[in-house]
């Protein structure tokens, strides 16, 4: 009951705040919320599955550059085709590359992700012609719902009519997601998660099942990456680099992996910490690596795990 | 040529790799920051010389006494932070390596800022040398017969002494190993400052060819992390070997072809670790 | 025949675990498969559950030949079977433990947008196996916390919760007091009347419960058969019982 509370408050916070919050705060709520949906998605490999990925920013970067090739070099604009050129790229990538990577487990798992993710890096920043190279590609402002919105300034638009689009995406990704966590498909990844042997006597196909979540997954990337690039309207190769793969899966444990809503939360946090940190000084690398060696070291279950843990004994993976 | 230069760097930081891997069985995502470390450490050991009135040729004793003496940082963070999670998922170990990676990026920006530094001109102070038809600076070739030299001397450490045994029989079976009486802690301790020497004298040593730059750390691990899988994870002769590969490769590739670099090595690397995931050398995969 | 082995070998380099074992198990039966350690009974089991590959050799499920299919494929075909090392999900409760058996039994694995709360069918198949085991009351109860006894009831439950057509137990009263030792084969009996089990087959190392419930002992040693017979033959061949030494117990004499 307390849990449904605090969702709807949230809820009802994220809904009101472009009309109370000054719009800084309003503009570094767009990368949180990209980063939740993909975050959503990352956790359903990680948290339910027990597979951790070190390459998860190939899909980032997919749906990135996804909206920055439509946008400038086809003239496609809506945000609509946007979004579902991400979803079917991402997906298709996540089927191509999880065939080959979900036969692996723990460490294997981790490098072939992680190979593939440098791979796509060195492909956006080598082949300039195509991509930008290091410079990257520029995103034009996308049209939601068919609407330019020509008479808002860019802050105006995207603390007003984009904010609110990135919210329903985000809310309507968590409602996909929750439901595909509590359906059976969502036991079934449990069970492979907490003892592949068993689950097989069971009758679960283990690695089927795992290339099933990776794809979802994949698709959640991109369709969160793709959110990711109107706002700066540039795109560039970095969101594809092993270190930015690094980041989300440090989110996902800050949060806390073993709750639906920890990777969200953990987003936020993330966000918000490194621009506090930043305004500061220009060392937030270092702040948060003293964090997540903490996180390890200490809480593993992260926010949500000290969370529960002061309010009921923990179990510690996600129960759905 | 310069392939062959960048192997013997590349061996040394690998090197470092398998043996915490090895023993600890722990994937040390902060190799290539402490790499850095050792470059950044080197320019400023080699220029307080030069500036004290220390004799230019002799550059290489203050550069490589850095780079080795820096590796004691591998005792304090193995200490007073990794042996925390022994016994732990190994992906937790993993992130913990990566906040290292975080924590030593901005340290070391912080501390040197974000401009490159060099020990300019101190790479020709050795003159060069004509070798097959090219140019080689005497200085790569000095590097690389110390590479060579230090391979032979992991090997001799390795199969000569006694915790040379000490560290083959833990990596071949840690519970033996401590039913035998050897001291887990003080092992691991001594591996891993021995690992990260290795990666700090391999960052001061590349110092006089090229600069140190402020993402010199990450862009290594993920070409040291190439190594490793082709030569097959935990073995030294690995290391050797797939250090040639690499390195050699790279450099054939920014001739024939730039654009395809660091692809066909990682394309390499999925296909070693899709057919073959022990790499040339590694133990067999479960 | 539900099951037959003809001709299992299994080597693995120069060690020979199984050489030629050959048997046949028909509906009805309830196997013991004895043996003093190493006999490869563990091999034996992993070859006929798909979990391990033979050498050389057959398996026959159900007169068709499954040598090979792997286990979840043997499994959707109708076998289960339960592990020496008690394997369970250490995050999941008793319940969805059970309820995934069932989720994979109806093939409803890969529904991924119905909501597994609100399937009648699941919970209800599910709750009942928990009767039958008496875990019912424990149902929501992690299977980690589980006493030792409970969570190798587990594993068999979620095992018969697939509702089998034979069941291949691997030591399934090992590690538990001797006490709850036949009140778990009682419970195995009930639920394998109360399912419709075809037959079963299982490694115990207990002679009293060998003797007590299986009306036909399979006796290996090195990797052979050394007897298949009845209970009372076993008891009087004296090669078994040497063999056995330390492990056969008579029933102790009226």
């Amino acid at each position: 009951m307390r849990g449904r509370l605090v969702l709807a408050g949230a809820a009802l916070a994220l809904l009101t705040a472009p009309l109370v919050v000054p719009t800084y705060q309003i503009l570094l709520l767009l990368p949180f919320m990209a980063y939740a949906v993909v975050l959503l998605g990352l956790n359903l490999l990680f948290g339910y599955t027990g597979l951790v990925s070190f390459g998860h920013a190939l899909f980032i970067g997919i749906g990135a550059y996804a909206g920055a090739v439509l946008t400038t070099h086809l003239g496609i604009r809506h945000l609509e085709a946007i979004l579902l050129v991400s979803a079917v790229a991402g997906g298709i990538v996540a089927a191509l590359v999880g065939l080959l990577c979900v036969r692996y487990v723990k460490i294997y798992f981790g490098m072939l992700t992680l190979a593939f993710g440098m791979v796509f890096y060195t492909f956006l920043l080598k082949f300039y012609r195509l991509t930008g190279g290091d410079e990257g590609m520029r995103v034009l402002r996308p049209l939601l719902l068919g609407q330019e919105f020509s008479d808002f300034g860019k802050t105006a638009y995207l603390a007003g009519p984009y904010y609110y689009y990135c919210l329903a995406v985000l809310a309507l990704a968590a409602l996909g997601m929750w439901r595909i966590v509590r359906s059976p498909f969502g036991l079934c990844l449990r069970t492979i998660r907490d003892n592949p042997l068993k689950a097989e006597a069971l009758g679960v196909s283990v690695t089927r099942y795992r290339w099933y979540a990776f794809v979802i997954s994949g698709v959640y990337g991109a369709v969160g990456g793709a959110l990711l690039g109107p706002p700066t309207g540039n795109v560039d190769p970095t969101l594809a680099y092993w270190t930015h793969s690094g980041n989300v899966v440090f989110m996902t444990l800050l949060g806390g992996f073993s709750h639906f809503w920890g990777p969200v939360l953990g987003a936020f946090v993330f966000i918000y910490l490194q621009d506090l940190v930043m305004s500061v000084v220009p060392y937030w690398r270092l702040v948060f690596g003293a964090i997540l060696a903490f996180l390890v070291i200490v809480a593993p279950g992260g926010l949500m795990g000290l969370f529960t843990r002061w309010t009921a004994p923990a179990a510690d993976a996600p129960r759905a | 040529m310069s392939g062959i230069f960048h192997a013997a760097i590349l061996f040394l930081v690998a090197a470092g790799l398998q043996v915490v891997f090895g023993v600890q069985r722990i994937f040390n995502l902060a190799c290539g920051s402490f790499y850095a470390l050792g470059a950044y450490v080197g320019v400023w050991a080699v220029s307080a010389f030069v500036q004290a009135g220390g004799p230019p040729p002799l550059f290489l004793v203050p550069l490589a006494a850095a780079g080795l003496l820096v590796g004691l940082v591998g005792w304090v963070v193995e200490r007073g932070l990794l042996r925390f999670v022994y016994g732990r998922d190994e992906t937790f170990q993993l992130l913990l390596t990566f906040a290292l990676v975080l924590i030593l990026e901005d340290a070391i920006r912080l501390t040197w800022g974000a401009a490159p530094q060099s020990t300019s001109g101190l790479y020709l102070t050795y003159g060069q040398v004509r070798l097959a038809g090219a140019t080689i600076p005497v200085y790569n070739l000095i590097v690389i017969a110390a590479s060579v030299a230090i391979a032979l001397g992991i090997g001799w450490l390795l199969t000569r002494t006694a915790f040379g045994r000490i560290i083959r029989a833990t990596a071949d079976n840690r519970e033996m190993a401590e039913a035998l009486g050897v001291n887990m802690g003080r092992v691991y301790a001594k591996v891993f400052t021995l690992g990260t020497a290795l990666g700090t004298l391999g960052g001061a040593l590349v110092i006089p060819a090229t600069a140190a730059m402020s993402e010199m750390g990450i862009e290594l691990i993920v070409e040291a992390f190439a190594v490793v899988v082709i030569g097959g994870l935990g073995s030294m002769r690995g290391a050797f070997v797939g250090a040639l590969v690499v390195g050699v490769l790279r450099a054939a590739a920014i001739a024939l072809y730039p654009e395809l670099e660091m692809i066909l090595i990682y394309l390499i690397v999925i296909a070693v670790l899709v057919f073959r995931p022990r790499g040339l050398f590694g133990a067999a995969v479960a | 025949m539900i099951l037959e082995a003809r001709g299992l070998t299994k080597r693995y380099g120069d060690f020979v675990a199984l050489d030629g074992v050959s048997f046949a198990v028909a509906a009805g039966e309830f196997v013991s498969i004895i043996g003093p350690n190493g006999a490869g009974k563990s091999t034996l089991i992993n070859l006929l559950t798909g979990v391990a590959t033979p050498t050389a050799g057959t398996v026959r499920f159900k007169e068709r030949e499954v040598t090979g299919i792997g286990s979840v494929a043997l499994t959707r075909l109708g076998m289960a079977r339960s592990f020496q090392l008690v394997q369970i999900f250490p995050e999941l409760t008793v319940l969805e433990t059970l309820e995934a058996a069932v989720v994979s039994r109806l093939g409803r694995g890969t529904r991924m947008w119905a909501s597994l709360a609100g399937d009648r069918a699941v919970r209800d198949a599910a709750g009942e196996v928990a009767e039958l085991f008496r875990l019912a009351d424990k149902r929501h109860a992690l299977a980690r916390t589980l006493p030792q006894g409970d969570k190798k009831l587990l594993d068999v439950a979620s095992a018969f919760a697939l509702s089998p057509e034979i069941i291949l137990l691997d030591e399934p009263t090992s590690g538990v007091s001797t006490a709850d030792k036949h009140a778990i084969m009682e419970i195995l009996v009930a639920a394998a009347r109360r399912i419709g089990l075809q037959a079963i087959i299982q490694v115990e190392h207990d002679m009293d419960i060998v003797f007590g419930y299986s009306r036909r002992i399979i006796a290996l040693h090195q990797g052979r058969v050394l007897a298949d017979a009845t209970p009372e033959a076993i008891k009087a061949n004296s090669q078994v019982v040497d063999t056995m030494i330390g492990r056969a117990r008579h029933p102790a004499a009226p």
